[in-house]
Parts: structure tokens; sequence; C-alpha cells
């Protein structure tokens, strides 16, 4: 791909993010962050430079990045006096709430290399990692009703490309990285922006066959995995978009290929096993399995980073439970390309995917209004966490069963079993 | 240059700016401010920060391209919007005595082509709404220092290949700022100890003007009563002592608001806010400056001096002899904190107020009853040359030299 080729594809996308993912209005400030990072790393700052043109060219008033840099988050865990993790840069909270309270919006972009924190000391990657969680939380909180118009993107970076494409040189594992991200996120194609109107609209589709059904429950069986998750009364299926309580009309990911509703935060039985890796805290959980009664996990197991897995399970007692069901075919776009990314928001929109922690309100019908405690009795999940990790396969069925114990087929091998 | 050499060059730096600069002691946090490109100094600082004991590091990384990607795609009208979060964000700091590390390695054209209409009026707007902070001043143990960037390098040595030219100014701040000394911390003992003589003689000679000649100058600047004299170290209100300017090579203190009379003319480019001023000359009238000519950048210029009332006054001059071994590089910098400490200098705006005897404890009106000025800015420019000469001038009438031709006409030693 020549430089201009490059430069041209990453304007589409970035006008893509701007006008489908936030449809930024005019007048309205946006805030580019990324938590994990505690801001965008310097990587993603060509893809940063061509949202902030974009996102004035729509009209911003003001367009905020909060920058991150990894190397310090390891300088720091490697340097840092042991009972100093409490610490933490505020000002982040401070602005973004500030712009949440004044309906702005927010964008996060990823571009994180997703060993940034291999081999650091486990208890103090969790202390980080937990004070971490505590200080964002009320942001996840606003997010999580969709108290604006929020979107999450990735910008590709050499650390990451090397990740996913170890064996190529680094420029050509960048160039690879990115041309999987303009093709998944439809800027390759002549009109982005139709082409991402005619996809939102099947995936609603999909959301509208399941919302109603109704099912009383959802049957996972594969390879290591037989699993009943319960769908608590009031489930409300989402696809792509969503309306902000700031009247805005918004894609939250891009590329974005998924289904999605709330599990009832007391329904889950059996054995689920991870069919991808989980990127946490800036480390890999490898081949691992979780074994749920009552909707509680009660063991885990993993190759690779067990104790950090177990970590995030004991962060509170909401992590003990699920908090987000979705469904996606196995050959979506993101799927057919047949590899993994080592990154939340590419995998899960290759794979069925469900997630420890919190479920976000707007997937319960009027969750947005319930306190915690009311939150909690309608089967909803509250917590510091929401952890995607993904179950989906080729080798996966999932029965939908309805009010009355009948079984239908939703998926097949790893694909949908009905037509919307 | 090898990378190993320049690692450890890079590392012997960053232990100069914690240990001498900041003074950073054990509990502290640490403020760290910079653009992305200073990321490798940065990280060091934060290594050395950590090892002198540093509780936490807090790094805001700025991108000055996002600032003008702004000035050319955002509507002008938008401009003056400076989110009221960056005031809370540095008061939390302050308010707990945190240190706080600047890192100035702009693009000296960052900015060129904008209009500087545009600029101004962003620039007020920052300039206002990060005005409650001016009561901090001094609070915490606060250093500023450059790395060398790729925009700045190219700017200082455009003949160079980019790699090299980065290479060459990297080697001009770790020079200027000692670093090649076999220890770098007791060469700058000496040399805070040498510039507090020359601080300390001042201070006992109780001028009440300077009288500055040159080409193109003929300069009468009065100084307060209770002026102070200050160099190289600075006393924090929270109990630490450090050098807040890396390198320096000034003494400097406050004109009186209302007391220059004459022209001066500058004898370097002076950047303001990404946009260079070239050969310009000041006329003043009891403190206020009433003549402005540019041959580039007159516009920007006469925007900066209408900031505010106080904008066209003085509120700093500093001497520094041709000699400095900054000035003998016979380099321009395009970057203050180098260009200052190459040349005697003078700045319109505000006054610090730790150039007044007392003048931390006063009230505004206090403060410039005193003769001090308060202003939104504070901006350098240089007038030294080899063909300077600086008077003192005492009560009865008396002059002192205090420079001749660019050099210190008082000899210490």
């Amino acid at each position: 791909m020549s430089k201009e080729q490059h430069q041209e594809l990453l304007k589409k996308y970035a006008e893509a993010v701007v006008r489908v993912g936030l449809n930024l209005r005019k007048g309205q400030r946006l805030i580019i962050n990324n938590a994990v990072a505690r801001g965008v790393p310097a990587a993603g700052r060509e893809f940063v430079h061509e949202v902030t043109k974009a996102a004035y060219a729509a009209g911003a008033k003001y367009v905020e990045v909060i920058w991150g840099d990894e190397e310090m988050l390891r300088i720091r865990l490697q340097n840092a006096p042991g009972d100093s993790f409490d610490e933490y840069p505020k000002f982040h909270i401070t602005a973004i709430m500030d712009m949440i309270k004044n309906g702005d919006a927010l964008l996060s972009v990823s571009a994180n290399d997703p060993d940034a924190l291999n081999g650091m000391d486990s208890e103090r990657v969790a202390a980080m990692q937990k004070h971490h969680l505590q200080n964002y939380a009320p942001v996840g909180a606003q997010v999580s009703r969709n108290a604006i118009n929020w979107c999450v993107v990735a910008s590709g970076s050499p650390s990451w490309a090397k990740k996913i494409f170890p064996d190529l040189e680094p420029s050509k594992a960048e160039e690879k990285l990115w041309q999987a991200i303009f093709e998944t996120t439809r800027a390759t194609l002549p009109d982005p922006i139709g082409a991402w109107e005619a996809h939102i609209k099947n995936l609603k589709a999909r959301a509208n066959y399941m919302q109603a059904k109704k099912y009383s429950a959802l049957h996972y069986k594969g390879p290591g995995t037989d699993f009943t998750l319960g769908l608590p009364n009031g489930h409300k299926w989402s696809g792509a978009q969503g309306m902000a309580e700031n009247g805005v009309i918004f894609t939250a990911n891009m590329p974005t290929e998924e289904i999605f509703t709330l599990p009832d935060r007391n329904r889950a039985e059996g054995t689920v096993t991870a069919t991808f890796p989980l990127s946490y805290a800036g480390s890999l959980i490898e081949d691992f399995s979780v074994t749920f009664e009552n909707g509680r996990i009660v063991k885990v197991n993993a190759k690779k980073n067990e104790a950090l897995l177990q970590k995030l399970v004991d962060t509170d007692e909401g992590s003990t439970r699920l908090g987000e069901v979705a469904l996606v075919n196995a050959t979506s776009p993101i799927g057919k390309r047949g590899h993994l990314f080592y990154n939340t928001l590419y995998d899960e929109n290759a794979s069925c995917h469900i997630a420890i922690g919190r479920a976000y309100r707007f997937t319960l019908i009027g969750g947005e209004e319930l306190t915690d405690e009311e939150f909690i009795a309608a089967g909803g999940n509250v917590s510091l966490n929401h952890v995607d990790f993904m179950i989906g396969s080729p080798k996966i069925d999932i029965d939908g069963i309805t009010q009355n114990g009948d079984r239908e087929p939703v998926m097949r091998s790893g694909e949908w079993a009905f037509d919307a | 240059m090898t990378e190993q050499e320049f690692d450890h060059l890079l590392s012997k730096y960053a232990d100069v700016v914690v240990r001498v600069g900041l003074n950073l002691r054990k509990g502290q946090r640490l403020l760290l401010r910079g653009i992305l490109e200073d990321a490798p100094l940065m990280r060091k600082v934060t290594e050395s920060a950590y090892k002198a004991g540093a509780i936490y590091v807090e790094p805001i990384y700025a991108d000055e391209r996002i600032t003008r990607i702004r000035f050319e795609h955002a509507d002008p009208e938008t401009l003056s919007e400076v989110p009221n979060w960056m005031v809370k964000r540095y008061e939390e700091y302050y308010e707990r005595m945190d240190a706080e590390l600047a890192i100035s390695s702009s693009d000296p054209e960052l900015l060129a082509g904008i209009n500087p209409e545009l600029i101004a009026r962003n620039r007020k707007a920052v300039a206002q709404r990060l005005e409650p902070l001016r009561k901090y001043e001094n609070t915490t143990n606060w250093c500023v220092v450059s790395t060398a960037t790729p925009a700045w390098a190219k700017k200082v040595f455009p003949d160079l290949p980019a790699k090299d030219a980065v290479e060459k100014l990297w080697g001009e701040i770790f020079a200027s700022c000692r670093i090649y000394e076999a220890d770098p911390v007791a060469a700058w003992n000496e040399h805070k100890d040498k510039l507090q003589k020359y601080r300390d003689y001042l201070n006992g000679q109780k001028f009440t003007a300077l009288h500055y000649k040159a080409p193109g100058t003929d300069l009468t600047v009065g100084l307060p009563e209770k002026h102070l004299w200050q160099g190289a170290q600075a006393e924090f209100k929270n109990g630490i002592t450090g050098i807040p300017n890396l390198p320096t090579e000034e003494v400097f203190t406050t004109p009186h608001k209302d007391k220059a009379d004459g022209t001066v003319t500058s004898t370097m480019p002076l950047n303001y806010g990404g946009v260079l001023i070239e050969d310009f000359s000041l006329t003043f009238e009891n403190g206020r400056v009433v003549k402005v000519t540019a041959k580039k950048g007159e516009e920007i210029l006469k925007k900066l001096l209408e900031t505010d009332e106080n904008a066209a006054r003085l509120g700093e001059c500093a001497l520094v002899p041709n000699s400095s071994p900054i000035s003998q590089r016979k380099i321009l910098f395009y970057n203050t904190l180098f260009d200052e400490n190459a040349s005697c200098h003078i700045a319109v705006g505000n006054s610090y107020r730790d150039t007044i005897v007392g003048g931390e404890d006063m009230t505004e009106e206090e403060f410039a009853a005193a003769g001090g000025n308060k202003s939104l800015v504070h901006t350098d420019f240089m007038i030294g040359s080899d063909k300077l000469d600086i008077d003192g001038l005492k009560a009865d009438g008396s002059r002192v030299p205090v420079f001749r031709a660019g050099e210190w006409a008082i000899n210490m030693y």
C-alpha cells in the first residue's frame, strides 16, 4: 500500500468513526481516551489526527486527547513503592465526567501492546488494576447507561502488529494489521457510510428476531463446553446501534458484528471453555475454562496466567458473575480472517462471547432507571469489571430454550441457524 | 554517539533534573508535562524519580500537532473554548505541594502561517483560564528543561540531515546542562555559587535604575525600591530549594512597571506561541510601550502587547554575559530556555513575586504599589550582544558600570 493510499483509507476510516460511530453533533466536544493505557498510546497518533480533523469538520467545539504511555506503566510497576498503587491520575476522571455532564462525546482508541505488562509482578499489576477500576467506576457507570454517544475503535501499532504476525517483517506486519482494520471497518468500500447503514440494518434484524423469541435461556455445546445461561425477564437484545441519553443515535463499536443482551446473574450452570486467549490488564490469559453454579464462578482453570484470571474473578462480588452474552457467527468478516487479534474489540467480533462483570443498563428494558439493588433484583449484574471472553468456534451449537422449555436452534457449527 | 552512550547520557541528565533541578524529596509526587516527542526523557525522569523515593509520577503528554490541526480545521468561533478541568488538574497537584517538571521542546514554527488574530484569541482564553493558578507561583519545587525533538532540531540546524540535527541538538543540551562533566552535581553546585555571588553583589548595590546602551538601544529601566535579584536557586514555599531552569546562566529582577523610557532593539528572534517575531524594537514611555516596529511578525507582537492592560509593561530584566557557555555556541536556539541564557533579556508582562522583597505575601494592590507588574503574559526577549553596555544608577546620581561590551564589568574574583 502506498503512503497516499494508506492516508486516504485512514481518512475514510476516521470519517466513518466520527459520522457513524460517534455520530458527532455540531457544537459537541469530543474527548479521546484509552482507559487501559491511561491514555491513547502514541502509536495511535496518525489516526487520532485524522479523527480530530473529521471531528472539527463535523462542527466539534473542542477535541481533547488524553495520551498514555504503556512504558511508563512498566516503569512504575518496576520502581514505585509497593504501597503506592492507590495513586491515580484523577484529572482523567474529572475531565471525562465534566464532558459527560455537558453531553459531549467519548471515543476510546486502542493502539495497545497486548503484552505491555508481560512479566510484571502480578500482585502489583492487580493492585494497580484494582485502583484503576475503582477510580474509573463513575465513567464506566455513565458509559454503561449510554449517557452520551461513545465509541471504541482501534489504530494499528507496531507492537500489536508484531503480536499478531510475529513472523512478518515489522513494516509488513503493520501494513497487514492496517489492512485488516480498514477492511473490517468497511473503509475500503466505495461508500463506507452507506455500507455501515446496511450492516447496521442487518444486525438490528437479528436482534429483533431474538427479541421476539423472549428465550428463557441459551444452551451452549462444544468441545469443553456444556453450559446453560439464563436470560432474565425484560432482557433486551441490541445490535450495532444505541440511543444515548443525550439523544444521539450512535454505534458503540467499530467494527461490530455482534448482537448482545444481559444474562441472568443467578442462572449460569456448567463449564465453558474459552476459544481465544484473553488480553487483560496488559497480559494474556490462555487456554482457560470457567465453571458456574447458580450463576457464580466456582472454578477457573488456565494454562497461562491462571493467577491473574483468579484475581479478576476476585475483584468484587459482581466479578464472579456474568454481565453480557453476545452472538457472532464464526465466519463474520473478522472471524473469517482466521487469526487472533489479541484485542477484545476485534476478537469479540469474531466469536460468540460472554463477559464477566457489569451488565449494560440498556440491555434490560427500563434498566437505566433502576437503582443498583433493583437492577440486581431484576437479574442484572453490577461490578467494577466488564471483561469479555470468547467462547465461539465453528464447533459450537447454541439452542434457545423457550418459556415452555422447548429447544430451538440459534446457531449450528458456529453459524446462524435462523433467517432474519 | 552510539545508542548506549546516548542512553547513558540521558540517564545522567534525568538524574540531574531530579536531584539538582527539582531536588525531589522522598514521598513526593511528580507531575511531568511534555509533548509526545519528549517520551525518552520523561521515561528516564520517571525511573530516576521513583529511585529518589517518589510515590507517584504522572505524565501529561500533549500533542502539539493537534494544536495546529485545531487552528486549521476548527470553527474560529470555538478557539476560545478552554475546558475548566485544565485548571483543576494543576490545582490538585499544587494544593498537595507535588513537584512539577515541564519540558520545553516545541516546534518553533508550529503555528507558522496561522492567522495571528486567531492565535492571540486562543492564547488569551488559555491565559485567562489559567490565571487562578498564578497564586501557586513557586509553591512547589518546579523545573523547566528541554529535549531535542525533530522539528526543533530542524529549525536550529536546517542544513543537517534530520537524524544528525537531533543528535547535535542533544549534544548542545547535554553540554549546557553540564552532563558531560564527570560529576554534574558538583559542577552545578559550583556554577550556582558563582551566579549567587553576582546576585548578592547586585542586591548590595541597591540600584535605582539600569541604563542599557547598544546599537538601536538606549533604554533606562527603573527598579522598584524593594527589588530583589535572583539567580539559579529558588526557595519554594514547600520548603525545598531547587534550580527551576536547566540550563540557567542569568541573574534577574523586576523593573518598576511605571519606569521604563527609551528604545530597545531585540538581538534575536522571539518565538511566541509557535510564530517567530524578528528584528523588532520597542519604545517605552513611563513604563509602557508606545511604539512597536518589527520586520517580521509585527501583528502578533502587537497582539501580544494588547493582551491586557499590563502586557505592554515590563516584568523582568535579566543579566547574562555574552561569554556564557550557551552564547559561546553561537547558535540561535529559537527556544526561550536556551536563548535567554545566551543573552541579556527583558520580559513584557507579569513580574515574579519573589523579585520584590516580601512580594509573595503582598496583595495584588500592594505588589502593584511596590512597582510589580501583573499580566496574563510573561514573554522574554533578547537584547544582549557584545556591543551592550549597562550602567547601574544609584540614588545619589552616580553611575556604576555593570556590563561593558556584553561582559560583566564587575570583577568578582
